[in-house]
């Protein structure tokens, strides 16, 4: 690795004055934002200082048993965030939220930590941390959308959805159509982030790879592997929990909401 | 309609066998009392009844789309489980009364039931669909019209198509010919007369028309929970 520049408590003091911009037009604009302005960025400062120390520590110990149960702790945490995100919700959201995050991110995690990267030890926190936390971040986005296009498909379209059943459709073949425009609807930001990748935007690991010294051809590779592995995971994450709730919401005698 | 498949099928499908079905809505209203239901094709049966009384639920109960306690259902003397429900709406078919239809066209809507597993390689026949169009005058339509424009009383009669067309040997109707005027409401009546005899198949119909009562093989009222 090259070398970066460190920053010091002072330097960050610095970056603070940073807030003060966004929180100067907040009040001269009366845009009644400074409150959820200054608790966002304190909750930032803290969140992401304790991480950083746990991080540290995680590091330094270095155990498989460490890592894995810290990726369990963002697992968790992640569906969780899924489910309180999305506009409505259903009994047994929580389960299908965490069992298809599980599952997408064991496979699509484990393939690019152990088939494409290689990483040895195959725990080393510095590339699975990462890695599984952009999965976890990613999935949770493509669900929520997802989540949302679905319910929003079977509780507008209950008739047709009933009509497909009465003429013998299996419970998949009646909400199909929905499950589609869902999965589509969770992977549309990917498509458009690939699409515009190095050209509108230069995406964040890959800009932090450069910031700490990597060659940027090096960046370049490591960003393609991520924005498909992304790809990858809002599919499967998409397809999945679609495939779960239309378990839960569509018995043999039609849909049934169970809202929330 | 191919004469020799219908007479083929028809002897392969016996009866229809239904019941007793109980029903408790979910206001707590009792609707069905152990109700049994069996007929054996070629059968018209009309089922009338003062408003509120069940006649919907009696045809989502025999279709099970409702929490209906159905004990037994059977058509000939295959029966059909809670877990066979799919197979069996193949073969007991419900045109729903708001006579809904999928986005799409015309032609969607007419051949979709073709596409499901369980219609086991029964083909869509586009010049039967342009036949039984005609007969209930929406043949002014391209096969390629998309359907949102559609009145209420259209889409009635392109329920009933789609329901002729995929011809099952059990054909279950609610308030089809609502919306109609009436000689169309005739018309659309003859058809399902005409494909009772012709599968031959059991047609169930809830109607409130009396007038179309006195032509059907059985009238039934549905009251206080008991078919009289």
């Amino acid at each position: 690795m090259g070398h970066y520049i460190e920053l010091s408590a002072f330097d960050l003091f610095l970056a603070v004055g940073l807030i003060v911009i966004a929180s100067v037009i907040s009040v001269s604009l009366r845009l009644g934002l400074t409150r959820s302005l200054v608790v966002a960025a304190s909750r930032c400062m803290l969140q992401l200082g304790a991480i950083g120390i746990v991080l540290k520590k995680i590091f330094q110990i270095n155990s498989p048993i460490l890592v894995m149960g810290w990726l369990a702790i963002m697992l968790v945490m992640a569906a969780r965030e899924a489910v309180r995100r999305s506009k409505s919700k259903y009994r047994g959201i929580n389960m299908d939220a965490l069992s298809t995050m599980t599952f997408t991110s064991l496979v699509v995690g484990l393939l690019v930590t152990q088939v494409v990267i290689k990483v040895r030890p195959w725990y080393d926190p510095q590339y699975v941390i990462p890695i599984f936390g952009m999965i976890f971040g990613n999935s949770l986005n493509g669900i929520c959308l997802c989540l949302d296009r679905f319910l929003e498909y079977l509780r507008s379209r209950k008739q047709e959805v009933e009509l497909r059943l009465c003429f013998g459709a299996t419970r998949q073949e009646a909400v199909i159509e929905g499950a589609r425009q869902a999965v589509r609807t969770g992977m549309i930001p990917i498509i458009n982030n690939m699409t515009v990748a190095g050209i509108v935007s230069l995406p964040g690991m890959m800009t932090g790879q450069i910031v700490a010294g990597a060659s940027p051809v090096q960046a370049v590779a490591y960003q393609i592997v991520i924005m498909f592995m992304i790809a990858a995971s809002n599919a499967l994450g998409a397809m999945l929990l679609a495939t779960l709730a239309a378990r839960r919401l569509i018995s043999n005698y039609g849909i049934e909401l169970n809202e929330k | 309609m191919d004469e020799t498949q219908s007479s083929k099928e028809g002897s392969e499908v016996k009866g229809l066998y239904c019941g007793p079905i109980d029903f408790t809505d979910p206001m707590g209203r009792r609707l069905l009392k152990g109700i049994t239901i069996s007929f054996t094709p070629p059968t018209l049966c009309v089922i009338t009844g003062p408003s509120g009384s069940g006649k919907t639920s009696l045809l989502k109960a025999i279709s099970g789309l409702n929490k209906a306690r159905v004990s037994e259902r059977r058509l000939g003397n295959i029966a059909y489980p809670d877990k066979r429900l799919p197979e069996w709406r193949s073969k007991v078919t419900l045109l729903l009364q708001d006579a809904p239809c999928i986005e799409g066209t015309i032609r969607d809507n007419l051949a979709f039931p073709f596409s499901f597993k369980n219609a086991l390689g029964k083909e869509f026949s586009e010049k039967k669909a342009l036949v039984l169009l005609k007969r209930v005058r929406l043949d002014h339509f391209d096969l390629d019209h998309p359907v949102n424009g559609l009145s209420g009383g259209e889409r009635h009669r392109l329920s009933l198509v789609r329901g002729l067309l995929w011809a099952p040997p059990v054909l279950l109707a609610d308030e089809p010919l609502s919306g109609l005027e009436p000689e169309l409401a005739q018309v659309c009546y003859e058809l399902l007369y005409e494909f009772s005899r012709k599968r031959p198949a059991v047609v169930i119909c809830v109607l409130h028309q009396e007038r179309f009562a006195r032509q059907a093989d059985t009238v039934l009222r549905l009251k206080d929970g008991t078919l009289h």
